[in-house]
């Protein structure tokens, strides 16, 4: 033979070896086929099973032999189909042991079993005999294929139908938690991951992407990825990477500018659970929070007052009629910093001198410019109250009452800053009086003490000379007095 | 202006014979001696007694007794009535230099022995009044009704509760139940404003009138030298002038103090709140506190807190009757017992009042 | 009076002199001791000390499951009677950032309007930015009449 046939012959032989090879190693596989039966169907897709893996070796027993007796003989390892915790155990067996994974040359991780021992799904079932979950529940039993395959069960748009199987089901979900909905798929099919998932966009968060795979937390646990003060990472996990959120071609810097927010320093610095998280405007699994129209509206729920004011308020139909959002219009969405006054009036910093100007929306200009003139009346006064009664208090004098009543000056000019949002020039100068009333008496309480101090001292300065003197007059006359009678004789 | 004084002179002796009085007063002699500026004591320390009174009743017209209003009304006579924080600190300072000079002067008194005969009275009147000035300090305290006069009054009157037999007793009358509430505020006030300062006027009228007609006690060695080497001065007016001067600067003192350290007043007492770290009397107290600290808590049968108020008592008791087992002074001879007795005791208050304050 | 060694005129100048310090001393003192305790006795401006219990009202004046803001010297109490008639009184300054709160028959609870912090009727946060529950004060009943005083 010349050399192209010898190679020719050698792969044909390669060829048939291999195929004899599966084939040789898996009797049980050959047997069941003639059978018949899902299992063997599914299996010979299985990804197992093209890495040369037998029934074998998940049923145990010898796979080598034809004859039943000694293939599935117990003394050779065979265990049957495995029932409840003994289906992972079977497949940590190999899953949870680094050294095989290596030797099939597999970059998968081994630790699910660990997580999922630890997750919320490895507790016990409420038949009390295995745990909620077993690797088959997801990945199921024979015709496994790895996640990226879009015939895996736990592919991107397969897994929501998995999840749900339990998790719509109400009656199964009440025997374990009551309070758990169970219309998260509804409200995700609403949200724009839930359409573009169903429209077949593999790249768009589904049940994983946010609670994660094997070690899924409840939302309570710290350590959940969906645990308020880790929702901004777990949503930045996609929305912050630029190439991969190319093709949506929306930003993907919320998550730096929620950090510097407010909201993002009360939450991821101050563990503020009160402060909002991704979810609590953009909502959980729907588009939006339960009971709100849009997410422009959402401020609302929590700035209830504001968002009041706001709608009562002549901004309220101007900014409708322009489709303005409402407060992100002014404060931003993600990058909320904290309002300082330098917001209101008509310097190039304020927001209102976007729309006013002295020739553009008039009234409107001269309304932010007083405003901001009022409420920067009542910080400088208030700041001056403080300093007086901090310096009479460190001097020593009793000022307690004023210092109580400052905190009606503070209070003052916390509502006042609400009060803005009515963009009512009359009524935001009634509560910017009351504060500046208060501010005025203090400082003249405060400025009262600091004149007693020094009239104290000025006071005891004088009593004191006069009873130096006095003193003094005395001993003198004491000594004279003394002088005279002993000289006068006794 | 010297007529207006003779005048007014020869109308009270029309009318009361003053004449006697005067010549009487006129003979009075002051000793004069290296010990002589002891004498002073015992009038600083009335001179601070006047005050507290003058004081007190000042205080007294803005004063609302009561656990609603004692605070806030010690508040109000600091924060809004003219000068009112000078009459409190006053009040405040002189409480605790009367104790003082009442300390040095019975001290002085003590060293030189004077409380022996024929002066025994004027001994006991004077502990007795000490005594009550110890009340007056104890039942002021309380009356602002701050935190740690409350915690101090309580601490105080339990020590009391531990007396046997009559402990428990003295604990309620004092207390005016069985806790401390506005109950024992009540009696406190009625104590310091009413009952202590009528007992003590009693007996300092008693100790004043025995000081004028048994003239100022020597010390016992100056009983050797002859009578004309005695150097005196009339008490009119020259001793008299010289307690004014006195009494003059001590009057410069506290408001010096009174300005540059006014009286603190704290927290409003709550009775549900737990005793702040450190509660401690008021330093006149704390050597016995400390004492009773430090000794262990049952010593053979007898519980030790007992035991430390019995011998503080018996104490108290041997030192109030000094002038009826100290023969020796009665004699004339000199008796370094009492001087010794008088060191250890001295030091002893002096050490554990530093120790109690430290720690 | 023996006269000094010296001329007359110079002692009876010293004397005079003496006496006038003495006189002069003597005036100026006691009016540094007189002036302040008859400023003393004047009364302040307010003439009494601030209350620090407050008459609420009525006990029949105030419904089952109401609440009313009381002014309780220098600050803000809300006193709520619940459902089984019982009183309580807290402070009415929200624990967020001292605004001042209500009471709401629908909610069954304290609201406070800025931020819609809640909190239960034992004053407890139970809602919104709250950090603290709220400090409570003493309701004391007396025949018709309720007082409220500093805090429980």
């Amino acid at each position: 033979m010349n050399r192209t046939t010898r190679i020719m012959f050698g792969l044909l032989m390669l060829a048939f070896s291999s195929a004899g090879f599966a084939g040789a190693d898996d009797k049980c596989l050959t047997c069941h086929e003639s059978i018949g039966g899902k299992a063997v169907d599914l299996f010979k897709r299985d990804v197992h099973h093209a890495k040369g893996i037998s029934c074998a070796g998940c049923h145990g027993g010898n796979a080598q032999s034809d004859d039943m007796e000694k293939a599935m003989d117990p003394k050779a390892g065979y265990i049957g189909v495995p029932k409840g915790d003994d289906i992972s155990r079977v497949c940590a067996k190999c899953h949870g042991d680094s050294g095989r994974m290596k030797q099939y040359s597999s970059h998968l991780p081994t630790n699910q079993i660990e997580n999922l021992r630890a997750s919320v799904h490895g507790k016990l079932s409420t038949n009390g005999k295995e745990r909620i979950v077993q690797c088959t529940t997801c990945h199921d039993a024979h015709g496994i294929v790895p996640v990226k395959n879009p015939g895996s069960p736990v592919y991107p748009l397969n897994i929501v139908k998995k999840c749900t199987q339990c998790h719509a089901n109400a009656a199964l979900m009440r025997t374990y938690n009551p309070s758990l909905p169970v219309d998260q798929l509804d409200k995700y099919r609403t949200s724009v991951h839930g359409m573009r998932n169903a429209k077949g966009d593999a790249k768009v968060a589904e049940c994983a992407s946010c609670h994660g795979s094997h070690d899924i937390l409840s939302v309570k646990d710290t350590k959940s990825s969906v645990y308020p003060t880790n929702i901004p990472s777990t949503c930045a996990h996609c929305h912050s990477k630029a190439e991969y959120m190319k093709e949506y071609k929306i930003p993907t810097d919320q998550f730096d500018k929620f950090s510097r927010s407010v909201h993002g320093v009360a939450l991821l610095q101050k563990h503020d659970l009160g402060a909002p998280a991704c979810n609590s405007c953009h909502g959980n699994h729907a588009a939006t929070p339960p009971g709100v129209q849009s997410v422009s509206k959402v401020c609302g729920t929590c700035h209830a007052l504001n968002a009041d004011l706001f709608s009562s308020s002549p901004h309220k139909k101007a900014f409708d009629d322009r489709k303005l959002p409402e407060c992100e219009t002014c404060h931003g969405n993600h990058e909320i910093i904290v309002a300082t006054n330098k917001l209101l009036g008509v310097t190039s910093e304020a927001v209102c001198s976007r729309c006013h100007n002295e020739s553009q929306n008039v009234k409107g200009f001269a309304t932010a410019k007083a405003m901001r003139g009022l409420i920067d009346s009542l910080e400088s006064r208030e700041k001056r109250a403080i300093a007086l009664v901090n310096e009479a208090e460190q001097k020593g004098m009793e000022i307690s009452e004023a210092k109580y009543k400052l905190r009606d000056a503070h209070q003052a000019r916390l509502e006042s800053r609400t009060m803005v949002h009515s963009f009512n020039e009359a009524r935001f100068q009634d509560v910017v009086n009351k504060g500046i009333v208060v501010s005025a008496s203090v400082s003249e309480e405060a400025t009262q003490a600091l004149d007693e101090y020094v009239f104290r001292r000025v006071g005891l300065g004088l009593a004191t000379l006069a009873i130096t003197v006095l003193a003094i007059s005395l001993y003198v006359y004491i000594r004279r007095l003394e002088r005279h009678q002993a000289m006068g004789g006794k | 202006m010297n007529t207006f004084w003779s005048r007014l002179y020869s109308w009270a002796d029309e009318r009361v014979k003053l004449g006697g009085l005067v010549e009487y007063m006129g003979k009075k002699y002051v000793p004069v001696n290296r010990h002589s500026i002891w004498y002073y004591f015992g009038g600083v320390s009335l001179f601070l007694f006047i005050i507290q009174v003058v004081t007190g009743i000042l205080l007294l017209l803005y004063y609302k007794s009561g656990e609603l209003l004692a605070f806030e009304s010690i508040q109000f006579i600091m924060a809004k009535v003219r000068f009112g924080w000078l009459i409190r600190s006053l009040h405040s300072w002189t409480a605790n230099l009367f104790v003082l000079t009442a300390m040095i002067h019975m001290f002085s008194v003590f060293f030189g022995k004077a409380y022996r005969k024929p002066r025994e009275i004027t001994w006991i009147t004077g502990m007795v009044m000490f005594f009550l000035a110890l009340g007056f300090g104890f039942s002021g305290y309380l009356l602002p009704w701050n935190e740690l006069a409350f915690f101090a009054t309580k601490v105080g009157t339990d020590i009391a509760g531990a007396v046997p037999i009559v402990g428990k007793p003295m604990m309620v009358f004092l207390r005016g139940g069985e806790d401390v509430t506005g109950a024992t505020l009540s009696r406190f006030f009625g104590f310091h404003v009413a009952l202590l300062p009528g007992i003590f006027t009693v007996f300092l009228g008693i100790h004043l009138l025995l000081v004028q007609r048994q003239g100022m006690s020597e010390p016992l060695s100056h009983g050797d030298s002859p009578d004309t080497e005695r150097k005196t001065m009339p008490f009119f007016p020259n001793f008299l002038l010289r307690d004014m001067l006195f009494w003059l600067m001590v009057l410069n003192l506290l408001a010096i103090l009174a300005v540059f350290f006014p009286w603190e007043l704290g927290k409003k007492a709550d009775a549900f709140a737990s005793a702040p770290a450190g509660i401690k009397p008021e330093w006149y107290f704390l050597f016995m506190f400390q004492t009773l600290k430090y000794i262990p808590g049952k010593i053979l049968f007898i519980d030790g807190e007992v035991l430390g108020i019995l011998v503080f008592g018996l104490a108290g008791f041997l030192w109030l009757m000094v002038p009826f087992w100290d023969r020796k002074s009665s004699r004339g001879e000199t008796n370094r017992l009492i001087n010794y007795v008088g060191i250890f005791v001295v030091f002893y208050m002096i050490i554990l009042t530093i120790v109690g304050w430290i720690v | 009076m023996t006269s000094e060694v010296g001329p007359n005129g110079e002692q009876e100048t010293r004397r005079g002199f003496l006496r006038y310090l003495l006189g002069g001393g003597l005036v100026a003192s006691l009016a540094a001791v007189l002036y302040p305790i008859m400023a003393y006795l004047k009364p302040p401006q307010q003439a009494e000390v601030e209350v620090t219990s407050v008459k609420a009202g009525k006990v029949s004046a105030m419904e089952k499951e109401s609440g009313i803001i009381v002014r309780f010297g220098n600050k803000p109490v809300i006193l709520v009677r619940n459902a089984a008639g019982e009183f309580r009184a807290f402070s009415a300054t929200c624990t967020h950032l001292d605004c001042t709160v209500q009471f709401r028959k629908d909610m069954g609870l304290i609201w406070c309007a800025c931020h819609n912090g809640r909190y239960d009727l034992n004053g407890r946060n139970v809602a919104g930015p709250p950090p603290r529950p709220l400090d409570e004060y003493r309701v004391i009943i007396q025949g018709e009449d309720i007082s409220i005083s500093k805090k429980a």
